[in-house]
């Protein structure tokens, strides 16, 4: 990056021949960056990631929708979890196989960036708008705007007064579900370690509640205090690193098991027990991204259970939502649950081909 | 803000250096002694970067949709004002501290600060504490990252890359305790005003962006500080001879920045109604911003002005983006290719010329 190698800045002029290769430099850098940016003006939205194995089973054919001639606006908060990805592949390839025009924008975990592209969006008038994911706090004023612009406005995972509807997994099913299975799994006696960056994320604390709430039933199981913080970035070195440390600090037998409200901190957790080969410690969460899922199905593995969304079908349902609304169909209800499933070591390998993770 | 005529030398130093206000150097001229017209490289450059910028503008224009409307302006107004006031912080710095990027001026710590400044904003609103009081303390906080890269670079001799790139570190710390890696909602009378509208219809945020760099345009391109500023990092030499504090302008750049950072936090606290957690990412866009605005200006030195057209070329470049569909995963990369061209096409010129 080195500008200049004297620190001087005096240019002297050095004649016609300079003139000649630095103007065909910069003809050539110019001309670059002119012609690539009018090549990709005539391309269309270039998809997210498609190198995924398989669409997502089980989504039934809905006849008679139809989005031609509409162009819908999808804002997602970022696509670096297998969740956000998948829901968003949905919602791209829902929109095109409907006949409409999806304009997709990944606000690339940046706050500022995903409500500079709501703003755009709005200026754009498509003919409705699904925001995915997000700080509220943050996108609540701009959500405001979108339905003051006269903009139908749908979410994927994402409570807002603003939404006309809410597609979503049932997150108070998924965290009885998990709690449950933990429970169950741990003979209702021990203590165990919680992850609890999230609960400023409403799905994380229905989760978290719902933990809280069957645990009440099991007097003999203890969340170990103060509970642990996931982050993000480097969730999953984090986790790893924060279940390490209290492995040292709990001997063998003082943990019983490790729960976290999605699964990126199980991987990090999972790790670490297995490095640790403390296998008396089991590790739940939730979402089902391959990885999690392989390392349930692995027997090996502390990893006890996830319960599975299935973020595609999620994403193309708001779409199918969208698309009623915007045929004339305004029962909608305001939330939309899409099924999700326990994955545990027994029906891990079946569960991997219901989910598309497998052929 | 971008007068094309080469009779005029609107941003030149020069000027004031002839009347006697310092007296301390050759004037950087880029002008050919004897015949023919002042042409060089560096204002073929800047023509050429003016021309590209206006191209960019007019293809847009041409395939996009309302992309001259006024509400779309406004919008990439506002969404530039962010990165805008910090990248003239990091011009600043990189006037006094000479444009060399491995020991000239650098600021890595002003992302950082944006963060731990609007954490610090956040919470003393959210502790109850009137405008004044929390905005002052924000500044403040401002100052005194400013203030802790100053003494580091200055008192201490550590080089400005090392330097700044510690205290970012300590700013990414001290903003973790704050928040907790969690974003903190903020709301004031104050925000209200700065989110919403201003005359016209047109967002406070964009005017704030046009003010602020007027401001800083008439002072560190037209003043005898600014003209300083550019001798102690261009000729810091001849600025020793002539007397200068040289170490003060260097610290006061910083201290400058560091302000700067603490505007741009609360900008962004009213764009985002809240503190908000991974400001440290913004800190490349800043670099690319400042690094392009060199090329923007007549004597490939930075510029605000510069700058400004700078921060207004890469927001109107993203926003034609979406406003033709093209995927925004695009954006990362075209930022490289722009400062590799920039800083490519910058140092060929010189290294041409010198």
């Amino acid at each position: 990056m080195a500008l200049a190698k004297k620190p001087d800045l005096v240019l002297r002029t050095n004649g016609a021949s300079i003139w000649e290769k630095l103007s065909v430099l910069y003809r050539l850098l110019l001309g670059i960056t002119i012609g690539a940016t009018i090549y990709w003006g005539t391309r269309q939205v270039s998809r997210a990631d498609t190198s995924e194995p398989t669409p997502a089973p089980t989504i039934p054919a809905e006849e008679g929708l139809s989005l031609k001639g509409k162009t819908i606006g999808i804002t997602v908060i970022g696509t670096d979890h297998y969740w956000d990805l998948r829901a968003y592949q949905g919602q791209i390839d829902e929109v095109k196989r409907l006949g409409g025009t999806p304009i997709a924008l990944d606000g690339g975990r940046d706050d500022k960036r995903q409500i500079s592209q709501i703003q755009t969006l709005i200026s754009q008038k498509p003919d409705a708008i699904i925001e995915q994911l997000g700080t509220l706090s943050v996108l609540e004023p701009w959500l405001e705007k979108v339905v003051k612009a006269g903009i139908p406005l749908f979410t994927v995972d994402t409570a807002s007064p603003a939404s006309i509807n809410d597609t979503t997994s049932d997150n108070f099913f998924i965290g009885e579900q998990l709690a449950v299975q933990l429970a169950n799994d741990i003979h209702g006696e021990g203590n165990v370690l919680v992850f609890n960056g999230f609960y400023g994320v409403p799905v994380c604390a229905i989760r978290y509640d719902e933990l809280k709430e069957v645990l009440k039933f099991y007097p003999k199981i203890k969340i170990i205090e103060p509970e642990l913080r996931d982050v993000i970035p480097n969730t999953v070195q984090n986790a790893y690193a924060q279940v390490n440390e209290m492995l040292t600090k709990y001997p063998k037998g003082q943990i019983a098991a490790v729960w976290s409200a999605w699964d990126v901190p199980q991987v990090g957790a999972t790790e670490a027990v297995d490095g640790a080969q403390r296998n008396e410690v089991k590790t739940y969460g939730v979402d089902g991204s391959p990885d999690v899922v392989a390392l349930i199905k692995d027997q090996k593995s502390s990893a006890a259970a996830v319960v599975a969304q299935q973020p595609y079908l999620i994403g193309k349902t708001a779409v199918d939502n969208a698309a009623r609304y915007l045929n004339g169909d305004h029962s909608l209800p305001p939330y939309s649950f899409v099924p999700a499933l326990l994955v545990t070591k027994k029906n891990a390998d079946e569960m991997q081909k219901f989910l598309g993770q497998r052929p | 803000m971008t007068d094309e005529g080469n009779g005029q030398n609107r941003e030149s130093p020069k000027e004031p250096a002839r009347e006697g206000s310092v007296g301390l150097m050759e004037p950087p001229v880029a002008t050919t002694k004897g015949d023919g017209p002042p042409i060089n490289g560096a204002l073929l450059l800047r023509a050429g970067s003016l021309m590209g910028f206006v191209l960019v503008i007019a293809y847009f224009a041409l395939v996009a949709p309302g992309f001259l409307s006024v509400g779309n302006i406004t919008n990439v107004l506002e969404q530039s004002a962010i990165l805008g006031v910090l990248s003239f912080g990091m011009t600043i710095v990189m006037i006094a501290g000479g444009s060399n990027v491995i020991t000239g001026g650098i600021d890595l710590s002003i992302a950082n600060n944006l963060g731990l400044s609007a954490a610090v904003y956040a919470i003393l609103l959210k502790t109850g504490q009137p405008d004044i009081v929390a905005l002052s303390l924000t500044l403040l906080t401002g100052l005194a990252v400013g203030l802790l890269n100053a003494i580091a670079v200055v008192s201490i001799g550590i080089l400005p890359l090392i330097a700044t790139l510690t205290v970012m570190n300590i700013c990414a710390g001290f903003e973790l305790v704050i928040t907790q890696n969690t974003v903190l909602q903020a709301s004031s009378p104050l925000l209200a005003v700065l989110a919403g509208d201003g005359p016209f219809g047109i967002a406070t945020l964009a005017y704030l962006l046009l003010i602020i760099g007027l401001i800083l345009i008439a002072v560190i391109e037209y003043t005898p500080f600014g003209l300083r500023l550019y001798a102690v990092g261009g000729f810091r030499e001849a600025a020793l001879a002539a007397g200068l504090s040289v170490n003060r302008y260097i610290a006061t750049s910083y201290i400058l920045s560091g302000i700067c950072a603490s505007i741009g936090a609360v900008l962004s606290v009213a764009l985002l109604s809240g503190s908000s957690t991974g400001s440290g990412d913004m800190l490349l866009s800043v670099v690319v911003t400042a690094l392009l605005g060199v090329v923007f200006s007549r004597r490939l030195v930075p510029t605000i002005s510069g700058s400004l057209l700078s921060v207004l070329f890469i927001g109107f470049l993203i926003n034609g983006f979406q406003l033709t569909n093209i995927s925004s995963y695009w954006v990362n990369g075209v930022e490289g290719l722009l400062i590799l061209f920039a800083v490519a096409t910058t140092s060929l010129v010189r290294r041409r010329e010198a």
